[in-house]
C-alpha cells in the first residue's frame, strides 16, 4: 500500500513540517519511524505532521508517532497533529492520544 | 517469495464460532506485515456489501488490521494465518486466527492512557471500535481473536 512523505525544516520558526501522505501501517510504519528519527537526529525541533492526505492509520503507526514524541519531549518539544480526518480523530481520541500530541485543525500547510 | 502462498476460500481451516447456514469467506495469508492492507481491503468490500457507511467501515478496517498486526508480531514468520469473514444480515464477524505461541491476555488489559505506551493498543483499539470481541490466546492452540459489528 503507498505511503510518501514530504518533509522541510523551517529555520524561522524551528520548526519540522511533514505531510504524511497514504497509509500508515504495520508494513509502512517503519518508513515513518525511520524518517522522523533521522529527522529528528539532524534537528530536534517541534514536528507538525500535516495528516490532510493520510488516509489509514493504526496503532503501529501511532506506536511510532509516541515513540517520537518522547525524544521530543526530552528537549521540551511538541509533536503536532494536523488537519487528521474524522476516522483518525476518533482513533486519537479512543487511545487518549489527542491529549499527548497537540492536536489542530483545518489550517493551511506553514 | 518462499512459502508467501495465498489462497481464498480454503477449505480445511477449523474455525470455531462460525455456525452452519452462515456465509463466509476465508483467507489465508503469510505472516508477514506486507500482506495486511490485502486483509484490510478484503474486509472493507465485504462490509461495505453487508451495507456499513464511511465511518463503520474505517472502524472495522482498523480493528481487522489491529488483529492481523498481533499475528504478525506474535506467530511464527513461515507459517500463514487465517481469517474468517462471516457475512450476515446485519452484522460482519470477523475471526482471525494463528498457530503462534500465545500472548498473556493479562498484559493486555486496558492501556494506561496518562502514560502512552508504543505498544499494547491493538486489542484495546479492537474492543472500542467492535461491538463484541472475543480473544482466546494459549501456548498449545495459539491465537483467536473473534470480533462482531452490528448494522445499526
Amino acid at each position: 500500500m503507498s505511503l510518501s512523505i514530504e518533509k522541510r525544516y523551517h529555520q524561522d520558526k524551528d520548526l519540522w513540517d511533514v505531510k504524511i501522505m497514504g497509509e500508515v501501517d504495520i508494513y509502512t510504519s517503519d518508513k515513518v519511524k525511520e524518517t522522523l528519527n533521522e529527522m529528528i537526529e539532524e534537528k530536534k525541533s517541534e514536528i507538525q505532521i500535516d495528516c490532510k492526505e493520510l488516509s489509514y492509520i493504526d496503532s503501529s503507526g501511532l506506536g511510532v508517532l509516541i515513540g517520537i514524541l518522547k525524544k521530543l519531549k526530552e528537549e521540551g518539544k511538541n509533536l503536532v497533529v494536523l488537519n487528521a480526518r474524522p476516522n483518525i480523530l476518533k482513533l486519537l481520541s479512543i487511545t487518549g492520544l489527542d491529549k499527548v500530541f497537540v492536536i489542530k485543525e483545518n489550517q493551511n500547510e506553514g | 517469495m518462499k512459502g508467501d502462498n495465498m489462497c481464498i476460500f480454503k477449505e480445511t481451516v477449523d474455525f470455531e464460532g462460525a455456525s452452519q447456514g452462515q456465509k463466509y469467506i476465508d483467507l489465508s495469508i503469510p505472516s508477514n506485515p506486507e500482506y495486511v492492507s490485502i486483509v484490510r481491503l478484503t474486509a472493507s468490500v465485504i462490509a461495505n456489501s453487508i451495507g456499513f457507511d464511511f465511518e463503520e467501515i474505517e472502524d472495522i478496517k482498523v480493528a481487522v488490521s489491529e488483529a492481523c498486526n498481533n499475528v504478525v508480531v506474535h506467530s511464527k514468520k513461515e507459517e500463514n494465518f487465517d481469517i474468517r469473514f462471516i457475512k450476515e444480515n446485519e452484522k460482519i464477524g470477523v475471526i482471525v486466527k494463528d498457530n503462534g505461541n500465545g500472548f498473556d491476555l493479562a498484559d493486555y488489559s486496558s492501556p494506561d492512557l496518562k502514560n502512552p505506551s508504543d505498544h499494547g493498543l491493538g486489542i484495546f483499539v479492537i474492543k472500542s471500535l467492535m461491538d463484541r470481541v472475543e480473544v482466546n490466546s494459549s501456548k498449545e492452540k495459539g491465537t483467536e481473536i473473534k470480533m462482531y459489528k452490528n448494522l445499526l
